[in-house]
Formats: structure tokens, C-alpha cells, sequence
């Protein structure tokens, strides 16, 4: 039901082939800021030092996808002269990729965050938190998947998704910032609050790529 | 005249016709040839043998058709999951264990599309990437996650430990078999916690029984109480063998995270653990000699490391011939381009080899198993009562203690017969050698 990707430009299939190849990076790259999402996920909530220990890895694997695609895209816009349609998907390209490697700097912030915040006991707010960092994965699990079906309805459609984890931040950040008579030192607070915040942004990326998908589709910035 | 130019033009226009039919025989003779095996020599005229030949390789065409769609069949119902990618990695075709396994529902037979667009697994398309690049076949096992857009499901479900083999094809595709390991590793889990509960339930009664001897042993009188030292030896025997399996279950799961690593010399401790166990080796008349460098550091937990090396001595002086001598060369692998100074990149070797009977070939592959013991007969000696290190021996745990340590450090232990000594030959390599004063060697 879906078009399948890009109708390929009948004039020029080596542009037709390098956006695919283009593309099956940008899905990589999304494989792993995913993974990495995954990970932090499990070092701030499962309390596995571990996971937190792979990410700045993942991260560099990122980095480099993401200097590649980018260089890629300009390589193929002066060289092999795109039409009108492949130059939004080229642009909304560069544009994702930079989104999907702020995901992953806020999934390696949270991995340092989880290792501050390893010796202290856990706070009662941590489950909430958890349910709050399922629903931006969920997101950005919604946006690949817009992405790979280039579905207009999809990529808008996590936009509502986001306002849900606009109201746990809020919720959550009155719960972290009323506190009173907080046993001991304040940083597991300031550290919640810096995880939420991360999570909130992420959220947010996660909805520009929606956003930028539609646009591929339709050439419309709503 | 007329009729003269009549003739002669009929003549020549016959001769064309009969030219034109004796090429055409022969390129249907040439045409027919390689098909006709079975009917070579017979001269049937050409154009019933045309009809025959088609309707035959029509008949071919469909019986490979029909094996071709049963292979398919087959492939589609296959208990392990298959996979086809083509060379710019879009999916050609799946069988149903693959489409569950992967949770490919969105795929329709017939669809291509980017595998990546349906399954986007890092390591699935690294593999492929890898096994088309090297034209070799690959394995690899990795946990996949499945991705998930609906926060309420997302946390039940579950990842699965994958297991893909994969084979290059012609034309750049890749086929990949996928098997689910999940079940397995389940499963595996489910044995080890019933046993290290086991275990838990059992430390508590023992320790009991134990007192209980304890206050017997003293109130008995000579004749009854060699029967009393004797159940206290087994007693013991058992608590130690259940702490050793509850230490090396615990290890198992959260070692690396736990140990306490500081700079550790390695010649002192290897000396202090032949110290410890001196009067067992005196016994037999047993000696050590140390070869390599004079002081190297490792970064390693001092305790456990003291630990193997304590297993693994008192394993070679149990199997030990009397006044014996039992080896240790320790050398410093340099990685090549990497001469002196800084040395964070090499790793440090030690071989412990001694001259006992060594192991059984059948035995080499499986004596880091639990409980596993090679020669039968030799279980179960049991040492004088009075000797300090009884409680380390002999339960059938110590060398599987060992590699787990040795893991947990991120080195490796390989177990050998020595060529020479004929004996038992353990290698285990280090990691993380911190620095060496100059290297004199000691031999």
C-alpha cells in the first residue's frame, strides 16, 4: 500500500542508486542511535554499568555515520545534479541525520548520568521516569519506521506522541523541583532533573524527524 | 527461347529452394543435436523429431518447476528461520520462522525492500555486509532487540539471543539462516538457578551438621571417634563443595563487574601460593622453578588471581610424579611495531606446566566443565585429615573457578599436554601488563 522508496528517477539510476545507498545508511545509523537509546535505557533504569560502558563506542560509530552521510549528500548534489523532488529528500537527509545524532549525544549524556547516579539509592520517581524514556523510544521507533515507509501520516502522527512526553516532563519536573527536606547531598535530584531534560529533547528530535519525513513526501513544512 | 528463359529460371530458383532446405536441415541437425541423447542415431525426418524434442523439454521445465516450488515449500516451513538479500540489500524472500523470529509481519511475498526498512538490526546487516565483502561464509550471535512503537507493550517485550549463519550467493546476494536461541539460553538459566538454589537450601543444614560434630567430636571417646573425624572430613568436603558452586555461580553473572583490580606483582604472588602449599609439595618431594622476568605488574584482583594460580598448583602437584618439578615461564608477548617504552598493548603469558600424566585427549575440550573429571579412578583421594589446604581440592569445580576467573580479567586459559614433560600444560594469557622493570631472565 505504501510507495515503495523514492521512485526511482527513469533518466539517471546511478542518482536513483546513491539516494538508496544513502538511505540504507541513514537506516543504519538510525539502527544505532536506537541501540544506543536501548542501552542508556538499561544503564539508568536496570543500574547495568555495563551497558553504560558501550556507549561512548556506539556513539563514535554514530559520529562517523553521520560525517559521512552528510559529506555524501553534498557530494551528490554538485556532482550528479538531483531533481527537485531527490534534492528535499537530500536536504531532509542532512537534516535527520544531525537529529539522529543528537539522539545519541543525550543517550550517552544519560549513560554518564546513570554512573553518577549509581551509588545513590533509588528515587521514587525513577519508574515514571522509565515509562517517560519507553515513550521517546517508542517515538523514535515510530519515526524510522515512517522513514523506511516514507508514510506522511506516520511522521506527523508522533507529534501527538510528544505532547505526552511534554506532560510527564512537566509532571515530573514539579515532583523533582517541590522536594523538600531531601535526606543528604541534592545531585541525584539535579541528576533526575538533567535525565528528564535529555529525554524530553530526545523526544523532541525524534519529532523533527517525523516532521522532516513529511516533508520529504509531501514538500510542505507544516 | 522464352520457354529456354523459363527453364533455366526455374532451374535456378529449384536450386535456391533445394540449397536454402539442405541449410536449414543442417542448422536443425546442429539445433537438435545437443538435445536428442537418447534418440541420436535414428533418422527420423526433422520436423516430428522438433515436435518430440519441445514437448520433452517442456515436460523438464515443468518437473524442475514443480522441484523447484517443493524446495520452496520446504524452505518456507523449515523449523529455522531463512533469509534471501540481494546485492543492495533488499529482501528477496523469507520463510515464516524468519518472519517470526525477525517480527517481519509487514513484509508481503513479492515485496523487495531495503531489509533495513524492515528490520533494522545493526548487526544482521553488518553480517551481511561482511560475508559479501569476504565471499565466506559467517556465524554470529547477538541479542536482538526487537523495535517496538508502542510504549505500553514495550516493556514485555522480549529480545532473543540469535544465532545467523550466513553464505555468500552468486550476483552479490546473501542468504542468512537464523535460529532462535532464546529457548535454549531460557532454559539454561532456569538449570542454573534451580541448582544454585539447591545449593543455598543445602549451605544452611550443613553448617548445622557440622556444628553438631563439632560438639560430638569432643565428647566422644577414642575407638568411636575416628568414625566422627571422618564424617567431619565429608561434612566439610560437602559445604565446600556447595560454597564453590554458589561462589562460581555468582561469579558468572556479575565477576568482571565486582573485581578489585590494583597493580599485582606477578612473580611474589605465584611464590607466596607455592609457600601456601609447601608442605603438601614437600611431601612429595616436589619442586618449583620459575622462569621470565623478575617483577611484572598486571592490573588484576590480587585475591582471585591468588585463587587460580592456588587451583591450578595444587592440581599439578596432586597428578605429580614424587620429587617432580613443575614449571612456570611467564614472558611478555609484544605486539609487533611496539618495541620498549610504553607496553599498555602487550600481554603477559604464563605457562604452568608440570610432568604428571597430563590429560586424556578425549578429556582436553571438556576439563573446564563443572563437575567434569576426566579419569575415574583418580576421584576422590582423599588427603590426611591434618592438612592445611584440604578444603580447596577436589570437588570438581576448581579449574572451572579458574577460566571463569581468568575471563573476568579478560584473558584466556588453554589447557595442553606438554610435548616434553608429557605432562599437563596450562596457558593462561593476561591483559592489562602495567610495566616491567628490565627483563632478566631467571632460568
Amino acid at each position: 500500500m505504501k510507495a515503495v522508496l523514492y521512485s526511482p528517477n527513469p533518466e539517471s539510476p546511478q542518482l536513483a542508486r546513491a539516494i538508496r545507498r544513502l538511505e540504507r545508511d541513514v537506516l543504519r545509523m538510525g539502527a544505532l542511535v536506537e541501540q544506543s537509546c536501548r542501552l542508556s535505557h538499561q544503564a539508568l533504569f536496570a543500574r547495568d554499568l555495563q551497558a553504560a560502558e558501550e556507549l561512548p563506542r556506539l556513539d563514535k560509530k554514530i559520529d562517523r555515520f553521520y560525517r559521512q552521510i552528510e559529506s555524501d549528500c553534498t557530494s551528490i548534489m554538485t556532482l550528479q545534479a538531483p531533481t527537485a523532488q531527490d534534492l528535499r529528500c537530500l536536504s531532509a537527509f542532512m537534516q535527520l541525520v544531525r537529529d539522529l545524532e543528537r539522539i545519541g549525544d543525550y543517550a550517552k549524556d544519560l549513560a554518564d548520568i546513570a554512573v553518577k547516579i549509581f551509588p545513590y539509592p533509588p528515587h521514587t520517581s525513577l519508574p515514571e521516569i522509565a515509562v517517560m524514556s519507553h515513550h521517546a523510544q517508542a517515538m523514535l521507533a515510530t519515526s524510522l519506521v515512517a522513514l523506511a515507509d516514507l508514510d506522511e501520516v506516520g511522521g506527523r502522527s508522533i507529534k501527538h506522541l510528544d505532547d505526552t512526553v511534554d506532560n510527564a516532563y512537566n509532571r515530573l519536573y514539579q515532583t523533582l523541583a517541590q522536594q523538600r527536606d531531601v535526606p543528604g547531598v541534592v545531585e541525584p535530584i539535579i541528576l533526575l532533573a538533567l535525565a528528564i531534560r535529555c529525554l524530553e529533547r530526545m523526544a523532541d528530535h525524534a519529532t523533527n524527524i517525523g516532521q522532516r519525513v513529511a516533508y520529504i513526501v509531501t514538500g510542505q513544512r507544516s | 527461347m522464352l520457354l529456354l528463359g523459363f527453364l533455366l529460371g526455374l532451374a535456378v530458383g529449384i536450386g535456391f529452394w533445394i540449397w536454402q532446405q539442405v541449410q536449414l536441415n543442417r542448422y536443425l541437425e546442429r539445433v537438435l543435436q545437443p538435445l536428442n541423447s537418447r534418440t541420436a542415431k535414428v533418422t527420423t525426418p526433422w520436423l516430428p523429431r522438433l515436435r518430440q524434442e519441445i514437448a520433452m523439454l517442456k515436460q523438464q521445465d515443468q518437473d524442475l518447476q514443480q522441484s523447484l516450488q517443493t524446495y520452496q515449500d520446504v524452505l518456507d516451513f523449515a523449523p529455522v528461520g531463512y533469509l534471501q538479500v540481494d546485492e543492495e540489500n533488499q529482501l528477496l524472500w523469507c520463510n515464516q520462522q524468519a518472519r517470526k523470529i525477525l517480527y517481519l509481519q509487514r513484509w508481503q511475498p513479492g515485496q523487495v525492500r531495503l531489509l533495513l526498512e524492515l528490520v533494522r538490526s545493526y548487526e544482521l546487516d553488518r553480517l551481511i555486509e561482511q560475508t559479501r565483502d569476504e565471499q565466506v561464509p559467517k556465524t554470529k550471535e547477538w541479542m536482538f532487540h526487537p523495535s517496538c512503537d508502542n510504549p505500553v507493550e514495550m516493556p514485555t517485550i522480549k529480545s532473543l539471543a540469535l544465532r545467523a549463519a550466513s553464505l555468500p550467493l552468486p550476483n552479490g546476494q546473501v542468504g542468512v539462516f537464523l535460529e532462535n536461541r532464546q529457548p535454549m539460553q531460557d532454559m539454561n538459566q532456569v538449570r542454573e538457578r534451580s541448582f544454585s538454589d539447591l545449593a543455598h537450601e543445602l549451605r544452611t543444614p550443613l553448617t548445622s551438621i557440622r556444628l553438631v560434630v563439632e560438639t560430638l567430636q569432643n565428647r566422644l571417646e577414642p575407638p568411636l571417634n575416628r568414625w566422627v573425624d571422618r564424617l567431619m572430613q565429608e561434612v566439610d568436603r560437602l559445604i565446600n563443595l556447595v560454597q564453590s558452586w554458589l561462589e562460581l555461580t555468582q561469579m558468572e553473572t556479575s565477576l568482571a563487574a565486582q573485581l578489585q583490580t590494583e597493580a599485582v606483582e606477578v612473580r611474589s604472588l605465584i611464590l607466596s601460593v607455592w609457600e601456601t602449599l609447601e608442605p603438601l609439595a614437600q611431601r612429595h618431594h616436589l619442586s618449583l622453578s620459575y622462569s621470565g622476568p623478575d617483577s611484572i605488574w598486571i592490573k588484576a584482583d590480587p585475591a582471585r588471581i591468588y585463587q587460580v594460580f592456588l587451583n591450578l598448583l595444587d592440581n599439578s602437584i596432586k597428578y605429580s610424579p614424587p620429587a617432580a618439578d613443575i614449571q612456570i615461564q611467564t614472558k611478555i608477548l609484544q605486539p609487533q611495531d611496539h618495541q620498549g617504552g610504553e607496553i599498555n598493548n602487550s600481554v603477559l603469558e604464563i605457562n604452568l606446566i608440570d610432568s604428571g600424566t597430563g590429560f586424556a585427549l578425549e578429556d582436553l575440550p571438556h576439563i573446564f566443565e563443572r563437575f567434569y573429571r576426566g579419569d575415574k579412578a583418580r576421584t576422590h583421594s582423599p588427603l590426611p585429615a591434618n592438612s592445611p589446604v584440604e578444603t580447596i581440592v577436589g570437588n570438581g569445580l576448581g579449574l572451572a573457578i579458574v577460566r571463569q576467573i581468568v575471563l573476568a580479567h579478560g584473558g584466556s586459559i588453554k589447557a595442553m599436554n606438554h610435548p616434553h614433560t608429557g605432562g599437563a600444560w596450562m596457558q593462561l594469557q593476561f591483559p592489562e601488563v602495567m610495566a616491567n622493570s628490565q627483563s632478566q631472565d631467571y632460568s
